[in-house]
């Protein structure tokens, strides 16, 4: 059974978020910062009049690499994007190098046991396209982890 | 008619919050302010408002906020008495017919109650203070 999936680039690796419904890709733009939020809360976004938590899931994977690192030129910022999804009603963004494709692709297989310097908990499973390895996230478990 | 409500827009760190106007007892400035031991660390001691001494709080160091402390004092009514905050500046009064957007799932652990919703102003995001969930 195929679905359809947005693939993107997050430090230099493929991720793949399954789509449910609409999405929509937004130029990267600074968010408002929420004191005391969770680590992996980049901000909140007004857009269209809905207001969108944005997570940083590069953060909660545990993955370092580009991102909003202190003292970073502001090009590394004006490169990335956010996408908007949903997932079970909730609405939300999050935050990605470089969006990368949509595309149909198989069910993904379970994920590794280790994938480097990640939380692999955080992955559905594994899917290869074109030889490439494709890590599909499970923003349940992302978005509940706290 | 929609229900109007009055709220006072001020600055942390250059970020703006708000806080109902109907809370606001008075802005001044805070001069003579008295250490007292028995306060937490987030206090910055006490303060002679109408003739009673009344606590003021460092609301940085509650929200982790960087920077130096505020230097406007507002009074305002808490659910905990009356108290004394410290911010940077009071910037305008927003009135709205606006109700407060509550604050998406998923941002903050929900035993966190320092906000009461979000307010929308000149293209800004604005976090509405909770007057009773900023004391410890």
């Amino acid at each position: 059974m195929m679905h359809s999936y947005l693939v993107f680039l997050l430090s230099g690796r493929l991720f793949g978020v399954r789509l449910h419904g609409a999405i929509e890709i937004l130029p990267w733009r600074s968010s408002r910062s929420v004191p005391l939020s969770y680590s992996s809360v980049e901000g909140l976004i007004d857009y269209r009049g809905t207001i969108y938590p944005v997570f940083n899931i590069g953060r909660r994977l545990g993955m370092s690499g580009p991102g909003p690192v202190a003292g970073a030129p502001v090009q590394v910022e004006t490169a990335r994007s956010i996408i908007l999804l949903e997932e079970n009603k909730m609405l939300f963004g999050i935050t990605v190098d470089s969006v990368v494709k949509m595309t149909k692709l198989e069910e993904p297989s379970a994920p590794p046991e280790k994938v480097q310097g990640m939380e692999t908990k955080y992955f559905q499973g594994v899917v290869y396209d074109e030889d490439q390895e494709i890590l599909i996230l499970d923003f349940e478990r992302l978005l509940h982890a706290g | 008619m929609d229900e109007r409500t009055r709220f006072l827009i001020l600055s942390l760190e250059g970020e703006t919050y708000a806080v109902p106007i109907s809370r606001l007892l008075e802005i001044t400035v805070p001069r003579n302010i008295q250490k007292d031991p028995n306060l937490t660390e987030l206090f910055e001691g006490k303060f002679e408002f109408r003739g009673k001494l009344i606590p003021v709080l460092n609301i940085k160091k509650v929200l982790k906020l960087p920077g130096s402390i505020g230097t406007t004092l507002l009074v305002v009514k808490s659910g905990k008495g009356t108290l004394g905050v410290l911010v940077d500046a009071v910037t305008e009064i927003l009135d709205t017919d606006q109700k407060p957007v509550p604050m998406p799932k998923g941002v903050i652990n929900p035993s966190m109650q320092y906000y009461s919703g979000i307010l929308r102003h000149k293209d800004n995001l604005v976090l509405l203070l909770n007057g009773d969930g900023l004391l410890p």
